[in-house]
This record gives structure tokens, C-alpha cells and sequence, in this order.
């Protein structure tokens, strides 16, 4: 980002080198070394302060590396930085506690629920750094400009997604003679196989962002959408998304028990850990945590691509992830750095994730991805940035998606279907729910 | 002879069904602290086991999750936060609702009636909108991210209250003792502050021990005004801290809880007597 | 010049020592020092509600007569919308049904609980401090550790609840459809949220009671007894009427408490499943802060106001009257 400016070495850096070779940091060290000596810091932010607000992630060792590397940053380049974490369904009140306050963070962490839109206005311009970043590391994914793009600008720095891939029993489904479920058919039958040997499966039909997420997976996958891709005109009441609640119902009845009602974002993980679950549709860290509460289950757990509709199209909806800085900030300049900095440290994060965290540039997407791509289990994780959609497909991330989600409209239409209502009744609630939230959205 | 036993008789039966009437209160009320107790000191296999009995050690009881607690998140100084909060906001509200419910009560203000009524109502406007322009307040102070942002955010809601207490309590005290101080020649001051104060000691305690109870029950100003790990109140990084998204570190969660609630439990105890009385002065009589 | 009264006896001489002229200056000085140190106590409690509570309640009326979003908090005022797009959401009135019942419901059971709980404390017995002790614990846990409590024993897996009951026989076993999911079965999962607020707040309730039965003077029940009044008479007429102030105040502490918590929906079930739990507070919260409009959310949040406020002042003014 400052190539034309002059830099200046840290005087600091040469015991820094000296230090780390001692130390024995390893490969991890020197690799970190090259990447801070490759981007010395201007003198201008020397002596400043960064803080930047950051999500508790779903792997602890994450953090635990986050913190590090943003304390050695600040060290190499002068800037005194602190990082704070909070949940991050907990992070859109506090951002609006910044913004009426005008004061806060420098740098904020969105999950999921991503605010671009609605804050556009006070966040910093970060066009100039996106661009920047996508050129040296072999461009950005297609979709990673939709969370982040307001009027041809961009408003934040997208980090990374979560996939909710398909995670099997193998055992299981070896055992009872089924294929790996590669369609939603086949998940369905598996689902209905196995439930009658006690391993029924489980979505959540509840007000959760899994909930918002794998069912947005099948829908899509149907063929089905919410918006065209203007995102202007919601398009959910068409006949894909009858075929993929009719789908949900049966998948519910024959494979499912009632349980899956109160179901949260956890609910699923402890499903899985406790071994009753043929298979679930979430994210890895169900997986993972597998290997110390319920190693058999880690054993025998498959990884499987996204199951495909029934015309073949195979979707996966994920949770986008992005940093943004907020124009009140006294440190812009210190900010951008540390966003380009986090970007260079992207193969680096995705291994600290132990690949949870998918990447959105086409370099760390190249195969073999770190982690994902040696783990013979994950490879197919690698197939999946083709397919990632997110909210509001085949339309941007809008505000009116936002608040669809934030209401689980989706949610609800599938778990009406599931508890009994027609499926027309529940496709036209819905419409009606999309239709009025557009429309407020188009008056104000 | 006779009528000694059936008085005997009539009084164990009183006891026995006083007793068998208690329990199912004392069960509901304790059983989720009882089970609470066990959880925090249970290993994690254990709990996550269908089979398993919720009420017993299946496995041998661990102090892993206390040391979790103590060693790798901030829960010492959430509990020192927590309780230099409590005690700063129970001083504040002595020193606002002391005097507004003498005031109010004693001086025969003009609008007293409707004053004491207002403050009262402002129990109605809800935190989700409040906290907004709150935000503002606390950051132009230069306390964001501070739990001092806490200390002058919590008499928002204590002030109301206690200031209602007061006002009863205060209205027990007689007139004539006043009274007949003003006339000995007391000023207005060191009436209140030699004669009345003295004897409403009950009430006042009363208030100070609500004001100190309440403010550990919010969660949404600590989240939105604290995010530093070392300046959050119990109530606010036991859920932000202890829940990673998928994960709820059940056992952590539970010790957590507990090591702030019952000290807290007790010490309420000690002046529960004193807060029947204060509310008994409350209003009314 | 004297009555037997001592205190009027040296309020007179008072008078007529500063007889005549000097009367007048005396009274008027008095009254204005009386009432200068009147607002001068009262000062730092009315600043501090003033500042913290009543500007920011006229700017949540701002927010809920504007479009405010969470991103441009200062913005166009557009009268009424909010409150008709409210009224038009189906939701909306979902949640303000569930609020009614929430607030009826767990009001019954905190009445009678309370009241139990009040009677059977007022006896003698040994232990009656530990019970006291024990009792008062939910309301002395902070709530958003106990309710997360709470949520681990409704879980549908792992409830407490439904292993005691499916070891007793009472309910099936894992799996089937007499395993209750308390917090997924849409009947069940409101009764769920009102078991947790009921379980936390009927120690207060009896405390209350406790208290006011207390206030009665002996005197006054010994002589309904002497009367010939029996245990129901006396409650209803004599006791009741008594301490009917205090059951107020505690009545509408409680039931604005109630009516604008968020904690125990937000924790067990964020509304769901598909509403079934959805009340007011929530509904304001996620329209308003998570989705970030925040002129519709202000309006929600602030909807039970005008229908409480006038019903709390009248209830006050009765109290204050009552008493005099």
C-alpha cells in the first residue's frame, strides 16, 4: 500500500531477528519474520494506538495466534496495538454502541451478520487496500465482493468464510450398505436408513444462523432464491422453494426428531459428539472437537461436498467474515496497515484455524490449501469456494437480506412446513414477510 | 392428661406440615443450585453422556474447571470489577436516593407527590433504547471501555427504587422527633442528620443491599460500553468469555456462577431482617 | 397557653416568644429554607434521572417517530410509520400476545408461590434462617448465568428434567415423541421461558409478603379475632386492605421487570421456535440493534408505554391517597 513511501527499518527489528532465529521459533517464526520484514510499517504511525474488536473464534488457538501476531506487529512497526473479543452475535449492539457514542474500536470484526451496508456511510473507504491485496495474491473470489461493495466502493476487508460442509459416519453408512450422500436425496435416504437403526439426523429448525445457513443451502441447491440477482425483488415464491420444503418436510418426518426444534448453533456439535448423528450439515469445528469428546465418532466422521439438488446444482450458503474501520478513528492510517498485514498473514491464519477459516483469495484458494489440502479428509473442502454463495443469492448482501435473516424468515417458513402447515401456506407467509420487508426498505 | 397430648399431637402435626410444605419450595429453589454445584465439578465426559446420573459423580470429581476459571480467563478480575462496581454504585445511590427520599417525603415540597411518582416511572423506558444514547454519555465522560462507565450507568436504575424505600421508610419516622429537634434549635440539616438518619439505619442498609444485589444483574450496558477482558463484571464475561459459539464451557460456567452468587446469597441474608423491615416501611402504614 | 402535650406546649412558647412582627419574617425564612434544603437533597437524585434516563427517553421517542438506523442515528421524522409498520407485522402481534401471557401467567404463579411460600415463613420452626437463606438464592444469582443454567437443563438431549421424569416413568425414553424438548416444542417452550422468570422471582414476591404480613400490627388481628372473625375474614378484610401498598409497589416492580426483560428469551431461545417465544423486548431488539432499524425498534420497544404509564400513575396516586 505505501510502496512509493519511504520506509524505514525499525531499529528494533535486527534484536527482533536475532531473537526469533534464538528462539527457535521454527519455520512458523521465520515465516513470520520474512512476512513482517517484506511490509515495513511507516514512520507516521509510529507511537500511535490501534484497537481493534475481534469475534471469541470458534478455535481457541486462533485467538490465542491472533493476539500474537498483532502484538508483533504493533511491536515491529511502532504502533501500540490491543485486541479485544467478544461473541460475535454480541458485536452488532456494540457496534451500534460505538457509532452513537462516536467513539470505540478503530478496527471491527463482522460474523456473519454483516452491517456494511447500514454503516457504509461512517466506515473508512478501503477500495484502494482491497485492490491493492486482490492484485498481489491472484485476485479475489467472485464472491467476495457482495458482503463488503456499496455503490462500487469498498467499506471492508473480507477475511475469510465458514463453510457447513456435509459431515457422515462412514461406519454407519457402510454398515447399513448406503452410498456416500452425495444428493439430498441420498442424504434424505441415509437419513431414513439409519433413524430406523437409532442415528436419525438433525437440522435446525430454530432462530439460529445455522438455521439461516443450511437451509438457505438446500434451497439454493433446489434451485431455488430469494432475490433475483439485483437483489431488488425477492424471489422466493416460486417453485423450487415448494420442492425444497416439501423435501424438508419429508427429510424432517423420516429422518429427524422433534428434538431439532429447540436446536442453537451448538446443537448440531453436540449431536454429533455424542454419536447419535448419521450426519450433519455444519461447519468443522463439530467435527474437530470430536477428537477429544468422542474419538471413535472423529474416526469414522466423513467429510462430504455439498449434496447436490435434484437438477445437480450444488450450493453452499456460508457465513462471510470482515474487518471494517470506522471513520471516527483516530488511526486510519495505522489501520489500513494492519488490515493489508492480516491479509499477507492469510495462508498463515488459515493453518492457525486448522481450516475453519476458508479464504477469499485465489491464492490461499489454490490448490493444495494449507491444512484442508493435506488433511485427506478436508481435500474436498478444497472444491468448495467454486459453490459458496451467501445471503441474498444470486443477489449482493443487502440490507433487506439483513434483516430477513436477522428475523429467520427462512427458518420459519421451513419449520412451519415441518410442524404441519402447507407448504403454500408457508411459501406465501414468507413471501409476504420478504415482500414487506423490501418494501420498507424501498420507502425509507 | 389428655388435653396435654392433643396439644402435643396438634403441634407436631403443625410442624410436620409446615415441613412437608416447605420442602417442595426449598427443592424448587435450590435444586438448580445443587445441580449447578455438582456440573462445576464434574469432567466433561462425564456430562456429556446420556447414561449418566445428573446428581452424582459418575466419574471422579475435577477442579479443572475452577482452574480454567482462575488461570485462563479473567475471572479474578471480574469478580474484583464486579464487586468495587457494586459497592461504588450502592455509595452512589446512598448519596442520591438518601436525600431525594427525605425530601420527598418529609419536606412537603410542592409536586413532591408527582415527583416521587415520575422517578418512579423510569423504570418503564426500556435498556435496549437507553443504552444507545448512554453509549454517547459514557464515551464523552472518557470512560468507554472502563468499568467506571458502569458506576455511573447503574444508579440509572437503582436510583428509582431505592429512592421509593427511602420515601417510606422515612415517612415511619415521627413527625415529633423532628420536630421537636428543629424546635431545640436545629437547622433542617442536622436534623435529618442527627435525628432522623440515625434511627433509619434498616432502611438504609435495605437500599444499599438492593442497590448492590441489582447491579449484578445486567448483561447488555457491561456488553455494550466494556470490551476489554479485565474490565468486564462477572455477568458480562462469564457469557462472553465462557461460550465459544459451539462450545459452552459448562463446567466453567457453572463454578463461575456460583463463586459470585453465593457470597452474595449470604451477605443478603444477613440483612434480609433489616429489608422486611425496610420495605415493611416501605409504603404503607 | 398549654395543652398536656409537651412538644405543643414548646412549639407555643416558640410562637410566643417570636410573637408580633418578627412572626411573619420568621415563618416566611423558615418555609423558604425548609424548601431551599428540600431541592437541594433532592438535586443530585433528579440530575441523575434527569441526564441518564429522562433525556435519553425523549430521544428513544425521537428515534421511534423517525427512520434512525442503526447507522445514521439522527434522521428524517416520519410521524407515525413506525408504529403502523408495527402494527401491520404479524409478528409484532405475536409478540405482544406472548408478552400478555408471559407477564399473566407468571404473575399467577409468583402470587401463589409467593404466598405460600410467605405463609409458611411467618411459622416458627427450627431452621427458619437456613430455609430463608436457601429460598432467596435465584434472586441473588446474577441472571445471565442462571438462566444459562437453565438453558443446560432444558436441553434436549441432556435435560435433568426429562431424566428424572423417563426414570420415573412418567414420560418416554429418549427419542420419542413423550421425550418433551422444552425448548423446541412451541407449547412447551413458552412455559419453559415462564418456568425460568417464575423460579427466579417468586423468593422476591414472598419476601414482599413476608414483609407486609409482618406490618400488621398484633393488635389489630388480635382484636378481628376477639371479634370472631375467622382465618379467611381476617385475611381478606382486614389483612389484605393493610398491606395492599406494599403488594403494589412490589406488584409493579415486578411487572415492569417482567414486561421488559430480555435475558431469559434471549439466552434459551432468541423467540424461537418459529415465535413461539418471541415477546416485545426481543422482537425491539432484533429489528432494532441486530438488524439495525433502529426507528422501528425504538417504536416496539417503547409500545407498552403508553399503555402502562397512565395505569402505573393511577395505581400511584391510589397509593399515595390510600396513605393520608
Amino acid at each position: 500500500m505505501n510502496d512509493g513511501q519511504a520506509t524505514m527499518m525499525n531499529p528494533g527489528s535486527v534484536s527482533r531477528r536475532r531473537f526469533l532465529r534464538v528462539a527457535g521459533a521454527g519455520v512458523a517464526g521465520s515465516s513470520l519474520l520474512t512476512m513482517i520484514e517484506a511490509r515495513q510499517a511507516p514512520a507516521q504511525i509510529k507511537g500511535s494506538n490501534l484497537r481493534i474488536l475481534t469475534w471469541s473464534h470458534f478455535i481457541p488457538a486462533y485467538d490465542t495466534w491472533f493476539d500474537k501476531m498483532a502484538k508483533e506487529w504493533g511491536d515491529q512497526s511502532g504502533v501500540k496495538v490491543r485486541v479485544d473479543h467478544i461473541p460475535h452475535l454480541e458485536i452488532p449492539a456494540r457496534m451500534a454502541a460505538e457509532f452513537a457514542a462516536g467513539a470505540g474500536h478503530d478496527i471491527l470484526f463482522n460474523g456473519s451478520t454483516i452491517l456494511t451496508r447500514i454503516y457504509y456511510k461512517n466506515l473508512v473507504d478501503l477500495t484502494e487496500v482491497y485492490d491493492q491485496v486482490g492484485k498481489k495474491y491472484g485476485g479475489w473470489i467472485p464472491a467476495a465482493r457482495s458482503p463488503v461493495e456499496v455503490e462500487g466502493r469498498i467499506y471492508g476487508m473480507p477475511v475469510y468464510y465458514i463453510l457447513l460442509p456435509m459431515i457422515w459416519r462412514k461406519d454407519l453408512f457402510d454398515q447399513a450398505g448406503l452410498q456416500a450422500p452425495d444428493t439430498w436425496e441420498q442424504a434424505r435416504v441415509a437419513a431414513r436408513t439409519l433413524k430406523a437403526k437409532g442415528h436419525p439426523t438433525g437440522i435446525q429448525f430454530s432462530h439460529c444462523n445455522d438455521a439461516n445457513l443450511n437451509w438457505r443451502s438446500v434451497l439454493f441447491s433446489f434451485g431455488g432464491s430469494e432475490t433475483d440477482p439485483s437483489g431488488e425483488n425477492p424471489t422466493i415464491d416460486s417453485k423450487e422453494t415448494r420442492e425444497a420444503l416439501r423435501f424438508a418436510k419429508a427429510l424432517f418426518d423420516e429422518g429427524m426428531t422433534p428434538e431439532v426444534f429447540s436446536w442453537d448453533d451448538a446443537s448440531d456439535n453436540r449431536y454429533l459428539a455424542s454419536g447419535v448423528a448419521c450426519w450433519v450439515h455444519d461447519a468443522i469445528s463439530a467435527y474437530r472437537t470430536t477428537q477429544e469428546t468422542n474419538p471413535t465418532v472423529f474416526q469414522q466422521a466423513h467429510i462430504g461436498l455439498e449434496p447436490a439438488g435434484p437438477g445437480g446444482k450444488r450450493v453452499s450458503t456460508s457465513a462471510p467474515n470482515a474487518f471494517m474501520v470506522w471513520k471516527f478513528s483516530k488511526n486510519v492510517p495505522a489501520a489500513k496497515e494492519f488490515l493489508a498485514h492480516l491479509m499477507d498473514m492469510d495462508k498463515q491464519g488459515m493453518i492457525e484455524s486448522t481450516g475453519y477459516n476458508m479464504p477469499f483469495l485465489n491464492d490461499t484458494a489454490k490448490k493444495p490449501m494449507p491444512v484442508i489440502g493435506t488433511d485427506p479428509k478436508l481435500q474436498v473442502l478444497q472444491d468448495f469456494p467454486k459453490i459458496v454463495a451467501f445471503f441474498g443469492y444470486p443477489g449482493p448482501y443487502t440490507t433487506q437480506i439483513q434483516e430477513v435473516a436477522n428475523l429467520f424468515v427462512l427458518p420459519d417458513m421451513f419449520t412451519r412446513v415441518a410442524r404441519g402447515a402447507s407448504v403454500d401456506e408457508s411459501v406465501k407467509w414468507g413471501a409476504g414477510e420478504y415482500q414487506r420487508i423490501f418494501a420498507k426498505h424501498k420507502r425509507a | 392428661m389428655a388435653r396435654v397430648l392433643t396439644v402435643r399431637q396438634k403441634q407436631t402435626r403443625r410442624y410436620v406440615l409446615i415441613y412437608a410444605g416447605l420442602v417442595p419450595f426449598v427443592v424448587i429453589a435450590v435444586f438448580p443450585i445443587y445441580w449447578m454445584l455438582i456440573t462445576a465439578f464434574k469432567q466433561d465426559p462425564d456430562l456429556y453422556r446420556m447414561e449418566n446420573i445428573p446428581f452424582w459423580f459418575n466419574l471422579p470429581p475435577t477442579l479443572k474447571h475452577f482452574k480454567i476459571l482462575f488461570y485462563q480467563t479473567n475471572y479474578g478480575a471480574w469478580i474484583v470489577n464486579t464487586m468495587t462496581i457494586s459497592v461504588w454504585v450502592a455509595l452512589i445511590t446512598l448519596m442520591t436516593a438518601v436525600p431525594a427520599g427525605y425530601a420527598l417525603a418529609r419536606l412537603r415540597l410542592p409536586g413532591a407527590e408527582n415527583t416521587g411518582i415520575g422517578i418512579f416511572m423510569t423504570y418503564l423506558v426500556p435498556p435496549i433504547i437507553l443504552f444507545l444514547p448512554l453509549s454517547r454519555v459514557v464515551a464523552s465522560l472518557g470512560l468507554q471501555d472502563s468499568w467506571w462507565a458502569l458506576v455511573v450507568v447503574y444508579p440509572t436504575f437503582t436510583i428509582p427504587f431505592c429512592t421509593w424505600l427511602m420515601m417510606g421508610f422515612f415517612k415511619t419516622v415521627p413527625m415529633e422527633m423532628e420536630e421537636a429537634a428543629r424546635v431545640d434549635g436545629c437547622g433542617y440539616l442536622s436534623a435529618f442528620l442527627r435525628v432522623v438518619l440515625p434511627v433509619s439505619v434498616p432502611g438504609v442498609l435495605t437500599a444499599v443491599i438492593f442497590a448492590f444485589t441489582l447491579s449484578m444483574q445486567d448483561f447488555l450496558y457491561g456488553l455494550a460500553f466494556v470490551a476489554p477482558g479485565d474490565q468486564k463484571p462477572v455477568p458480562v464475561g462469564v457469557p462472553t468469555e465462557l461460550i465459544r459459539g459451539d462450545v459452552y464451557y459448562w463446567g466453567s460456567l457453572m463454578a463461575a456462577a456460583l463463586m459470585v452468587g453465593l457470597p452474595v446469597a449470604i451477605l443478603y441474608n444477613f440483612f434480609l431482617d433489616r429489608f422486611i423491615q425496610g420495605i415493611t416501611g416501605g409504603v404503607g402504614k | 397557653m398549654g395543652g398536656p402535650d409537651a412538644t405543643s406546649a414548646r412549639a407555643a412558647a416558640v410562637s410566643a416568644v417570636a410573637s408580633g412582627p418578627r412572626l411573619l419574617g420568621w415563618f416566611r425564612s423558615q418555609t423558604s429554607r425548609r424548601l431551599g434544603f428540600g431541592y437541594l437533597l433532592l438535586t443530585p437524585a433528579a440530575v441523575y434521572v434527569l441526564l441518564l434516563v429522562g433525556a435519553p427517553f425523549l430521544f428513544s421517542l425521537y428515534l421511534a417517530l423517525s427512520d434512525a438506523t442503526v447507522g445514521e442515528q439522527v434522521a428524517g421524522f416520519i410521524g407515525f410509520e413506525n408504529f403502523k409498520s408495527a402494527l401491520e407485522m404479524d409478528t409484532f402481534w405475536i409478540a405482544f400476545r406472548n408478552s400478555v401471557t408471559f407477564f399473566v401467567v407468571a404473575a399467577i404463579f409468583k402470587s401463589i408461590l409467593g404466598t405460600s411460600l410467605a405463609f409458611l415463613l411467618l411459622q416458627t420452626f427450627r431452621g427458619k434462617k437456613i430455609v430463608r437463606a436457601l429460598v432467596v438464592i435465584p434472586f441473588t444469582l446474577p441472571i445471565a448465568v442462571s438462566v444459562l443454567a437453565w438453558k443446560w437443563m432444558y436441553d434436549s438431549q441432556f435435560s435433568v428434567f426429562n431424566w428424572v421424569l423417563s426414570r420415573m416413568g412418567l414420560i418416554g425414553q429418549y427419542g420419542t415423541d413423550s421425550w418433551p424438548v422444552w425448548l423446541g416444542n412451541p407449547r412447551l417452550a413458552l412455559i419453559a421461558c415462564i418456568g425460568v422468570n417464575v423460579w427466579r422471582t417468586f423468593p422476591f414476591s414472598a419476601i414482599v409478603l413476608l414483609a407486609g404480613f409482618t406490618s400488621v400490627p398484633p393488635e389489630v388481628l388480635d382484636a378481628a379475632k376477639v371479634d370472631g372473625c375467622n382465618f379467611l375474614q381476617r385475611f381478606h378484610n382486614v389483612v389484605v386492605p393493610m398491606i395492599f401498598p406494599i403488594l403494589m409497589v412490589g406488584f409493579l416492580f415486578d411487572t415492569v421487570f417482567t414486561l421488559s426483560d430480555l435475558s431469559v428469551v434471549y439466552i434459551l431461545t432468541q423467540g424461537g421456535p418459529g415465535n413461539a417465544t418471541q415477546i416485545l423486548p426481543m422482537l425491539a431488539y432484533q429489528i432494532g440493534i441486530q438488524a439495525g432499524n433502529l426507528g422501528r425498534g425504538a417504536a416496539i420497544a417503547l409500545f407498552l408505554v403508553p399503555l402502562l404509564a397512565p395505569a402505573m400513575f393511577l395505581f400511584l396516586r391510589n397509593l399515595k391517597r390510600r396513605e393520608y
